[in-house]
C-alpha cells in the first residue's frame, strides 16, 4: 500500500517509451551533480601549487559546491514548480559549463570559491532537483527501477570521471582540464533537451484541475508574499511521513560520508600499502554502480514496492551495521570484502532515497519536498566528516569513527523501521475518515465538469478503466482489499462508481 | 714568595694529574673519503679507568647491533657497502666515566636526483625544476645548464630575468619565467658539487601551448549543440503524432479486444479526437 496522499495525476505516466530516454537524462545530470565535487579534487595539488593557497583553503572549493548544491534546492523547486523541468536542466547546464569556463582563468582561490563553488554549485542544483521531478513525472509503476538507473549516474561518472580528469591535467594542466570539463557538463544541456514536458492529455478529470491551477497561478503572479510562502513550505512539517524520512534521513547522512572520506587511510594505519587502499575505494563504486538498478528492480517487484520504506530502512540499517563491523577488521581481504558490502549498502540507500520521498509525497508535492529536503541535509553532510575527523584526533584510532558513524547510522534505520511500522498503523486508523472526505471532493468535482462531457463517457470507460487497473496494478499491492494505490486513486477520482464497485 | 710557589707547584700537579689520567683514542682512519668500504677503529689509550662498554653511534643515533659489554679498550665498526645514505659522522663511545668519543667523518659523493624527470609548464606562465640531493657532506656549490645541441650552457642566476635560481645545500630550484614553446623545451641538468665531486641529473620540460584545450572544447560544445539540435527536431517532427500516439498508449491493451466490442470502437474515436 502506498501512504501517499491519493494525487490527482490527471494524466497517465508513460511508464517507458520516451521515459528511458528521460532516464539517460536523468543519469547524466545526476551524475555530473554528485561526482564532480568529488572529481574536482584531483586537480586540487596543481592549483595548490600554482596559487600558493594552503590544502583548507583548497578543499575548500568541493565542500562549498556541495553545500550550495544541497542548499539551492529550494529555489530550484520554486523553478520547477514554475518553468518546468526542461528549461530548468538546460540551465543548469549551461550555468555549470559557464563556471567551469570562467574558473579556468582564475588568479585567486577566492575566485575560484565563487566561479565554482557558488555558480557550479547553482547549476548543479538545479540539475537534480529538476531531474528528480521529471522522473516521478515520467513513471509511476516502474518508478523505483527509473530511480534506481538514474542515481546510478553517480558512481558512473566518478568512475568515468577520475581517469578521464588525471589524463586532462596531464595533458592539459589544470586550466585547460577546467575548461574542457566545462565543456563536458554542456552535456547537461543535452540530458535536459531530453526531458521532454509530459503532454497531459486531458481526460474529464483534467479540465477542472486546469481551471484550478490557472487559478493558483495568476494570484502567484500577484502577490510576492506567495512566492516567498511557496520558497519555504513548511506545512510540510505536518506531514508525519515527511517528518520521519528527514529525521531518519539526517541520521543517515551524518554517517554516511566520514566512512569514505577516511576509508584509505584507514587501511594505511592498518598496514595497507598506499596503492591498495586507494582501490578500495574504486571497488566501493564499482560495486555500487551495479547495485542501484539491481536495486531498482528488487524494490519494482510487487512483494518489495508496497513495503519500500521498510526496504529502505533495511538498508540503511545494513549500512550501520557494515560500519560497526569493519571495527573488527584487521586484514587486507577482509578490508575488501568490507568495501564490497559497504559498496551494496550504500548503493540500495542512494537507489532508494529520492524513490522513498516521491513515494511518501506523490507526485505535485515532491519538487517542494526535495528541496527542503536537501537543503536540510546540508548541515549533516558538511558536518559529518570534520566531526569524523575530530574524533580520530581526540582518540587516534579510526576505529572510533567507523564505530560512531556505524551507530548513528544504524540509529537512523531503526528509527525508521519502527517509526514508519507506527505511522502506518496511524494511517490505517484515519483512514475511513479521509475516505469520506475524499468521496465528498470528488462529488464537488464530478459536479464542476459539463454535464456534455460526462455524457461523452459512456459505460465503456468504466470497462476501459477496469481492466487497465488490473493489468497494470502488477506494481501495487493489495495487502488488504481495502488499501488505495496511486493508480486506483487516479480512477477513482474519474469514476467514483468504479471505485465503489471495486471495494 | 712562599705562598706563589705553593700555588704554582700545585696547579703543576694538578696539570700533570690531569695530562696523565685524560684518555686519548686513536682513530683509525682519520676520515674515509670516496670508498666504496671501510672498516673504523677506535683505540682508547692513556687511561686506566674502568671501561664498561662500547658502542657506535650515527649521525647522533645508537647503533644498536655495535652495542657491546666487552671492557675492551678497542672497537670496530665495519662498513661494507657505502653509498650516499651511510655517508655521515660515526662516532665511537667508551663507557668510561666520564665517557670518551671520538668521531669519525664517511665522506661520499653527493647524490642528486630531481624531484619529477619530466616537468610541464603552460605557454607565457612560469616554470619551476627541483634537484634535492642527500648525502654527506651537503653540495655547496649548485649549477644549472641547459642542454644545445650537445652541449651544456650553463644558466646564470640575475643576469637574465628569465631565469631564477634559488639554493638551499639540499635543494635547488629553478624557475623560468615566460616559457615559450620555442626555445625553452628541451633538457636541463643541475649539478651539485661538494668537497668530493659533482653529480648531475637530467629533467626533460614540456611547455604546452596556451591554445592547446581550446581545441577539444570546441570540440564538445559542437557536439553538444549538433545533440540538441537533432532531440528538437526529433521533437518538433514527432509533435503531429504524439498527441494521437498518448492516447493509442492508453487504449493499447484493448486493441486486441476491439474488434469484438461496438463499445471499444467508440472509445478509441473518443480518444482520437
Amino acid at each position: 500500500m502506498a501512504p501517499a496522499p491519493a494525487e490527482e495525476l490527471g494524466y497517465k505516466p508513460l511508464d517507458g517509451g520516451w521515459g528511458w530516454m528521460v532516464v539517460v537524462g536523468a543519469h547524466i545530470s545526476i551524475g555530473f551533480a554528485y561526482s564532480t565535487p568529488k572529481v574536482l579534487s584531483i586537480f586540487f595539488k596543481e592549483i595548490q601549487a600554482d596559487l600558493g593557497a594552503s590544502y583548507s583553503e583548497i578543499a575548500w572549493i568541493s565542500s562549498i559546491m556541495l553545500a550550495v548544491m544541497y542548499a539551492g534546492g529550494p529555489v530550484s523547486s520554486v523553478l520547477v514548480n514554475r518553468f518546468g523541468s526542461r528549461p530548468i536542466v538546460i540551465l543548469g547546464g549551461l550555468m555549470c559549463g559557464v563556471s567551469m569556463i570562467t574558473a579556468s582563468f582564475g588568479s585567486s582561490i577566492v575566485y575560484l570559491y565563487l566561479c565554482i563553488g557558488i555558480i557550479g554549485g547553482c547549476g548543479l542544483s538545479l540539475n537534480l532537483n529538476a531531474s528528480l521531478t521529471m522522473i516521478s513525472k515520467y513513471f509511476l509503476a516502474k518508478r523505483p527501477l527509473a530511480n534506481g538507473l538514474a542515481m546510478a549516474g553517480s558512481p558512473v561518472f566518478l568512475c568515468v570521471m577520475a581517469p578521464v580528469n588525471q589524463y586532462l591535467l596531464h595533458k592539459f594542466g589544470w586550466r585547460g582540464s577546467l575548461l574542457i570539463l566545462g565543456g563536458l557538463m554542456f552535456n547537461c544541456c543535452v540530458a535536459g533537451a531530453l526531458m521532454r514536458p509530459v503532454a497531459a492529455s486531458c481526460k474529464p478529470s483534467c479540465s477542472p484541475q486546469k481551471k484550478m491551477e490557472e487559478e493558483a497561478n495568476t494570484t502567484l503572479k500577484d502577490s510576492c508574499m506567495n512566492s516567498a510562502k511557496k520558497f519555504l513550505d513548511l506545512s510540510f512539517f505536518k506531514d508525519r511521513g515527511f517528518v520521519i524520512y528527514l529525521i531518519g534521513n539526517m541520521l543517515f547522512i551524518f554517517g554516511a560520508y566520514g566512512p569514505i572520506v577516511f576509508l584509505p587511510a584507514y587501511a594505511i594505519s592498518l598496514g595497507v600499502e598506499e596503492y591498495s587502499a586507494a582501490y578500495l575505494l574504486s571497488i566501493m563504486g564499482f560495486v555500487d554502480m551495479f547495485v542501484r538498478p539491481g536495486t531498482g528492480l528488487i524494490a519494482n517487484s510487487k512483494w518489495i514496492r508496497p513495503r519500500i520504506q521498510y526496504f529502505f530502512s533495511f538498508a540503511v540499517v545494513f549500512n550501520g551495521t557494515c560500519h560497526l563491523l569493519s571495527t573488527l577488521i584487521e586484514t587486507y581481504p577482509f578490508l575488501v570484502a568490507y568495501a564490497v558490502f559497504f559498496g551494496i549498502s550504500f548503493g540500495m540507500v542512494f537507489a532508494l532515497i529520492f524513490e522513498c520521498l516521491m513515494d511518501l509525497m506523490g507526485n505535485q508535492r515532491f519538487p517542494s519536498a526535495v528541496g527542503l529536503v536537501t537543503i536540510i541535509e546540508c548541515f549533516p553532510m558538511l558536518l559529518g566528516p570534520p566531526a569524523a575527523g575530530l574524533l580520530v584526533d581526540v582518540f587516534g584510532d579510526y576505529k572510533c569513527l567507523f564505530f560512531m558513524c556505524g551507530s548513528v547510522i544504524l540509529t537512523g534505520g531503526l528509527f525508521l523501521f519502527f517509526m514508519n511500522i507506527y505511522n502506518y498503523y496511524m494511517l490505517e486508523k484515519e483512514k475511513p475518515a479521509k475516505d469520506r472526505e475524499q468521496n465528498q471532493t470528488n462529488v464537488e468535482n464530478q459536479d464542476q465538469v459539463s454535464e456534455a462531457e460526462m455524457k461523452q463517457i459512456p459505460e465503456a470507460a468504466m470497462e476501459q478503466t477496469e481492466p487497465e487497473a488490473k493489468v497494470k496494478n502488477g506494481a501495487q499491492s493489495d495487502l488488504n482489499g481495502q488499501s488505495i494505490t496511486e493508480e486506483e486513486a487516479v480512477i477513482e477520482r474519474a469514476n467514483p462508481q468504479t471505485t465503489e464497485n471495486n471495494v | 714568595m712562599k705562598l706563589l710557589w705553593a700555588v704554582s707547584a700545585l696547579l703543576l700537579s694538578c696539570w700533570r694529574a690531569n695530562a696523565s689520567t685524560a684518555p686519548n683514542i686513536i682513530t683509525e682512519p682519520s676520515e674515509v673519503s670516496n670508498q666504496t668500504s671501510a672498516v673504523l677503529s677506535c683505540n682508547l689509550t692513556e687511561s686506566n679507568l674502568p671501561i664498561k662498554g662500547s658502542h657506535w653511534m650515527y649521525n647522533g643515533k645508537v647503533i644498536e647491533t655495535s652495542q657491546s659489554g666487552d671492557a675492551a679498550p678497542f672497537t670496530t665498526l665495519r662498513l661494507d657497502k657505502i653509498t650516499h645514505s651511510s655517508g655521515g659522522k660515526y662516532e665511537c663511545v667508551f663507557l668510561t666515566e666520564p665517557e670518551a668519543k671520538q668521531t669519525i667523518e664517511v665522506k661520499t659523493l653527493p647524490h642528486v636526483a630531481a624531484y619529477k624527470h619530466s616537468e610541464h609548464g603552460n605557454e607565457k606562465d612560469k616554470g619551476s625544476m627541483v634537484c634535492v640531493s642527500h648525502g654527506y657532506p651537503l653540495p655547496t656549490d649548485w649549477t644549472w645548464f641547459k642542454e644545445e645541441d650537445g652541449s651544456m650552457r650553463p644558466i646564470i642566476n640575475g643576469t637574465v630575468e628569465k631565469y631564477e635560481i634559488k639554493s638551499t645545500p639540499n635543494k635547488t630550484t629553478l624557475i623560468i619565467n615566460d616559457l615559450s614553446m620555442e626555445g625553452d623545451i628541451g633538457d636541463y641538468v643541475c649539478s651539485g658539487t661538494n668537497e668530493l665531486g659533482t653529480t648531475t641529473d637530467k629533467i626533460h620540460l614540456r611547455v604546452r601551448s596556451r591554445l592547446a584545450a581550446l581545441w577539444p572544447f570546441l570540440g564538445i560544445v559542437a557536439e553538444v549543440i549538433i545533440l540538441v539540435t537533432i532531440i528538437f527536431i526529433y521533437e518538433k517532427r514527432r509533435k503531429p503524432d504524439e498527441i494521437t500516439d498518448d492516447d493509442d498508449s492508453g487504449s493499447a491493451p484493448l486493441k486486441s479486444n476491439s474488434t469484438a466490442n461496438h463499445k471499444d470502437k467508440n472509445v478509441r474515436q473518443r480518444n482520437s479526437n
